[in-house]
């Protein structure tokens, strides 16, 4: 810095004042949760279809897996049964604690009446 | 370009200097031709983001041509000049060894091929830029009145910083294990982990200083300091961290303190890159 113990620029007041706001906003969405208690918590995963299609000759039901609790799921799989029997299985490797991952389930029938669940999980 | 002393043709040393720029791509770009994810990016990721991710990269690149490095540019025409060429680089590079890899080939569609060029020319152009300034050995003596002007310049500083961060970030944001790791810590190894990078940051570029490095600007004490260019700095990681996801699409979806998670851990790489800027480029 060529002048040296003169009034700091404009410059660094506004990086300075952006870096301060930034760093405590994430500390204090992260500390957030330090008090809670969230240590003993479960996954706690639902899941709702979002759309059915036509693909060709088989049916792709899209679904959202939300995850209600704030646990981090891993390796979570999702089962849509038919009411005749028929099932399908997809795997979803991360659902963060709170947060909301897709996925897509295939039949060869018409999915009327399917009915989605969380199969299990795995602690990541 | 300005070419490199001692040698007679300008052609010549420009050539010299592709071929730098060539090598360093490789040695930069290297670790992220050879992950996974990144192959996968490049299929996967928004069209629009991945632009929205090489148009920031371009305009990185000027200012490293700009502001690091010690070869002398004339211009800012030079500059965004020597980035296109950088860019060049890192789709030449890319697709060069991508396809030595096997992973980009002629019977796979022409928007996949692109995709993954693309995505790898990122961290290649970076590279390219570096090694035409740094690698480039007896260039021009830096220590003339324009680069001390442009050395003295605080906002450079701070680009550099991003540069740095940027660079570190994207070589580890990719892998899944960012993720993961965000998940295994809990809350306080997160607030540690903010707090150590804190420290890291400010002790690397302030305190512990390296070889050829600018040392604590004279007349500031370890506050100021500390207001002036740490925190500023952690900023520009965690801001660079929320880019990078963003890009990658790990945002979408996802709960604000699963990401700020994700960004503290990203933080880390990129504050340390940030720490280094003034080293590397």
């Amino acid at each position: 810095m060529a002048k040296a113990k003169t009034k700091p620029p404009v410059l660094e007041w506004i990086a300075s004042a952006i870096g301060l706001l930034l760093t405590l906003g994430v500390v204090a969405v992260i500390a957030r949760d330090a008090f809670n208690g969230s240590a003993g918590m479960a996954p706690d995963i639902e899941v709702v279809v979002r759309e059915q299609q036509q693909v060709g000759s088989r049916w792709l039901v899209r679904f959202e897996a939300h995850n209600r609790s704030p646990v981090t799921a891993a390796q979570v799989t999702i089962e849509g049964a038919l009411p005749g029997g028929e099932t399908s299985t997809a795997t979803i490797d991360y659902i963060p604690g709170r947060s909301t991952r897709g996925g897509g389930l295939v039949f060869s029938t018409e999915p009327r009446g399917v009915r989605l669940r969380p199969l299990g999980f795995q602690d990541p | 370009m300005t070419t490199s002393a001692g040698s007679t043709s300008p052609d010549l040393a420009y050539a010299k200097g592709l071929a730098r720029a060539f090598a360093g791509a490789i040695i930069f770009g290297l670790p992220l031709l050879m992950t996974m994810e990144m192959w996968f990016l490049g299929i996967a990721l928004h069209p629009g983001r991945l632009v929205a991710f090489l148009l920031v990269n371009f305009v990185i690149l000027v200012g490293l041509s700009r502001f690091g490095g010690f070869e002398r540019t004339d211009s800012l025409f030079e500059d965004v000049m020597d980035a296109f060429a950088a860019c060049g680089v890192g789709i030449l590079g890319a697709a060069a060894v991508l396809a030595l890899f096997a992973i980009i080939g002629p019977a796979m569609p022409a928007d996949e091929i692109a995709g993954k060029i693309a995505i790898q020319s990122v961290p290649m152009s970076f590279g390219a830029m570096i090694a035409r300034k740094q690698l480039s050995g007896g260039g021009a003596e830096p220590q003339d009145e324009k680069e001390a002007v442009r050395e003295a310049s605080y906002g450079g500083q701070l680009f550099l910083m991003a540069a740095g961060a940027l660079f570190l970030a994207f070589n580890v944001a990719p892998t899944e294990e960012m993720q993961l790791i965000a998940y295994l810590m809990s809350t306080w190894h997160l607030l540690v982990l903010v707090v150590v990078s804190l420290l890291l940051l400010h002790l690397f570029v302030y305190r512990v200083g390296f070889a050829g490095q600018k040392e604590r600007a004279e007349g500031h004490g370890a506050v100021r300091t500390f207001l002036a260019y740490t925190i500023p700095g952690y900023g520009i990681a965690l801001a660079v961290g929320l880019f990078v996801l963003w890009t990658f699409g790990r945002v979408d979806g996802t709960a604000y303190d699963q990401v700020a998670a994700t960004m503290a851990v990203i933080a880390f790489p990129g504050a340390l890159g940030a720490a280094i800027a003034r080293l590397v480029v």
